[in-house]
């Protein structure tokens, strides 16, 4: 039993180097249109990350979990109690260590993808390539190119429709104000949509699609209102910006969203792996699904925003300076688009990163020539690392699976 | 550290563009006092101005090079890369013009403008002081352009760009003048040649920075 106990320890220690890691990688992705607009500085976004992900995770983070992530290995290798804890444990270490190269690589890789990779290689050395669910592989692949087109799109479109409405007319000021509730409204709409079908809190409300869009279009037409009163109350300067202002605090909020939804759905990728080990010392078997403590949900909220404490500043000060043709308008286009793009993709069931949308976001206003210049050469390296990640994962997990196997 | 979320976005080259049109704005002071002193007979600085103007040249060089090679292939600018480039060549040649004027003068010894020419070269002069300097303020305001896209701001640079049309047709028609004048004088050959070539590398200033506007006006189009 001791030898049990060590491997929980262990898998603890895992367990909090991949919610760090998750905090240090996808801190830059979720917060770079904010400092880069300059909407919030560098210093707010890390402490907005910080909390909101531990209030994420913590609050609208799963108390249950699937033993695996989006169930792309069968559940039928998990039956040896043995063979999952040390599939768990290698699962886990070989994500975070990836995650951990493109951390240190700067390479915006989703850790999702990183972790169904690892869980991928457990499960070929569990139960060989039959136990892998191939539909679910094939989700992942079509998300590479699913997520960056329809945000690329979105974003375009966005964009266009700013500059069409409101940059060209003669007062954009009053032109951005009075049509705040519009976009107040369609970020609220996207807000509360996400919320009640991505977050596990808003999952046990368990509303049906109608009832769900009828709630979502409800709240997002009064929060649209409601923002408009507020705004005109907020800012007043009619400086030669003003319209900049109005998008700034649109911004703001949108990005403590995705703070907010990351820690709720991105904490199960450290903690997932960890819950089944905790779960398997404790009891000794497990089902399809295990439950998760508050406390390993605290725990992991704690791990990211540890992460995004210690390596966050050195990505946010990269972003702060080197991004300077970002304005408002341009940032909450491509926020707009990523969180848009998420919500729809995650409804089809297609496991994309915020990191793959907000990419996309960003091509989009470049081709509405909202920002100066755009390199659409990188994309070729972010995709390649998108690619990587999986097969990455799954043969760290692999080699890691062997070594625990001969140890355990 | 290179995180390729970041290169994604590449610095403006409007800052460039920027740069290099207030260079060539430090130039216009040094430019109108060189030609004063060459225009007074008694000009001992004029070594000094020319040496000034090579050495802002040198710079706004470096300055175009690097606009040039920092923008990689498959990068998405909000104008045509021709455009842009054609532009600062433009912008860079209004530099070079200013240089060649000051070099043609240093060619020659003996120094000084018959009086007789001396107010009409002060008018033409002064016809291209105001677009060497206006390139700066058409550089900046055509990236204020491109950052809110307002159409009163496209009203401001258009507004520019045809007051450099304005300033090129002046000084065509005071170089025009001038020419005439010149071959129609009984000054010596070379004194006349000397002074022909003269109007004419001043009047090319103009040119250029017109030629220069009109390339931003490409730009701004809808």
């Amino acid at each position: 039993m001791t030898s049990e106990y060590s491997v929980l320890i262990i898998g603890y220690i895992f367990g909090f180097y991949m919610a760090w890691n998750i905090g240090a990688n996808d801190v830059a992705n979720s917060m770079a249109s904010a400092v880069g607009a300059k909407a919030i500085t560098i210093r707010q976004a890390l402490f907005i990350a910080g909390i909101l992900n531990v209030v994420g995770a913590v609050f609208i983070g799963s108390h249950v979990t699937d033993t695996i992530r989006k169930g792309i290995v069968s559940t039928d290798v998990l039956t040896d109690p043995h063979l999952a804890l040390i599939g768990a444990l290698s699962a886990l270490l070989a994500a975070a260590l990836w995650v951990s190269f493109a951390t240190w690589r700067s390479l915006p890789v989703s850790t999702t993808h990183s972790i169904v990779g690892a869980m991928i290689g457990f499960g070929i050395m569990a139960g060989g390539f039959s136990v892998i669910n191939w539909g679910i592989l094939g989700a992942v692949v079509l998300s590479w190119i699913i997520s960056p087109v329809f945000s690329l799109a979105l974003g375009f479109l966005i964009f266009k429709i700013i500059v069409r409405l409101i940059l060209t007319r003669g007062d954009p000021f009053d032109r951005a104000l009075s049509l705040s509730p519009w976009f107040v409204g369609a970020t609220a709409f996207v807000m509360v949509l996400s919320f009640l079908f991505k977050t596990p809190l808003g999952k046990t409300l368990s509303l049906g699609t109608p009832s769900a869009l009828l709630l979502a279009l409800l709240i997002s037409a009064a929060l649209g209102v409601a923002g408009m009163k507020l705004l005109k109350r907020i800012i007043r300067p009619k400086g030669p910006h003003g319209e900049e202002a109005i998008f700034k605090r649109i911004q703001i909020a949108t990005a403590c969203y995705v703070a907010l939804a990351q820690g709720a759905n991105d904490v199960a990728n450290a903690i997932g792996p960890l819950a089944v080990i905790y779960f398997l010392v404790k009891t000794g078997g497990i089902g399809a699904q295990v439950p998760v403590p508050t406390f390993l949900l605290l725990f992991g909220g704690v791990g990211i925003a540890c992460g995004i404490g210690m390596a966050g500043h050195r990505v946010m000060e990269t972003i702060g300076t080197k991004i300077t043709t970002l304005t408002n308008t341009r940032g909450f286009s491509v926020e707009f688009a990523a969180a848009t793009t998420v919500l729809v993709a995650s409804k089809l069931g297609l496991p994309v990163s915020t990191t793959h949308a907000a990419v996309g976001g960003v091509m989009g206003v470049g081709l509405a020539r909202g920002l100066a210049a755009v390199n659409f050469r990188i994309i070729f390296q972010i995709i390649i690392y998108w690619v990587l990640t999986v097969p990455a994962a799954a043969i760290t997990s692999v080699i890691i699976f062997k070594i625990l196997e001969y140890f355990l | 550290m290179r995180i390729p979320f970041i290169s994604m976005f590449i610095t403006s080259p409007f800052d460039g563009l920027l740069e290099h049109a207030e260079i060539i704005k430090e130039c216009t002071w040094i430019f109108q006092q060189a030609i004063e002193c060459h225009v007074s007979k008694d000009c001992r600085q004029f070594e000094e101005f020319r040496q000034e103007v090579h050495r802002l040249e040198h710079d706004a060089d470096a300055v175009k090079r690097r606009i040039r090679g920092h923008l990689p292939k498959g990068t998405l600018l909000q104008m045509d890369k021709f455009q842009l480039f054609r532009y600062l060549r433009e912008q860079d040649r209004v530099l070079d013009s200013v240089e060649e004027t000051l070099d043609w003068i240093s060619y020659r010894d003996e120094p000084g403008i018959p009086e007789d020419f001396q107010k009409d070269f002060a008018l033409l002069v002064d016809a291209v002081i105001e677009p060497i300097e206006e390139l700066s303020t058409m550089v900046s305001e055509g990236r204020t352009f491109f950052q809110n896209f307002s159409e009163k701001q496209r009203v401001v640079v258009k507004d520019i760009i045809r007051n450099l049309r304005k300033h090129e047709h002046e000084a065509d028609q005071l170089e025009d003048r001038l020419k005439r004048r010149m071959f129609n004088s009984d000054l010596d050959p070379v004194t006349i040649f000397h002074m022909v070539r003269l109007a004419e590398t001043i009047g090319s200033i103009a040119d250029h920075a017109e030629n220069a506007g009109d390339m931003m006006r490409a730009m701004v189009a809808k």
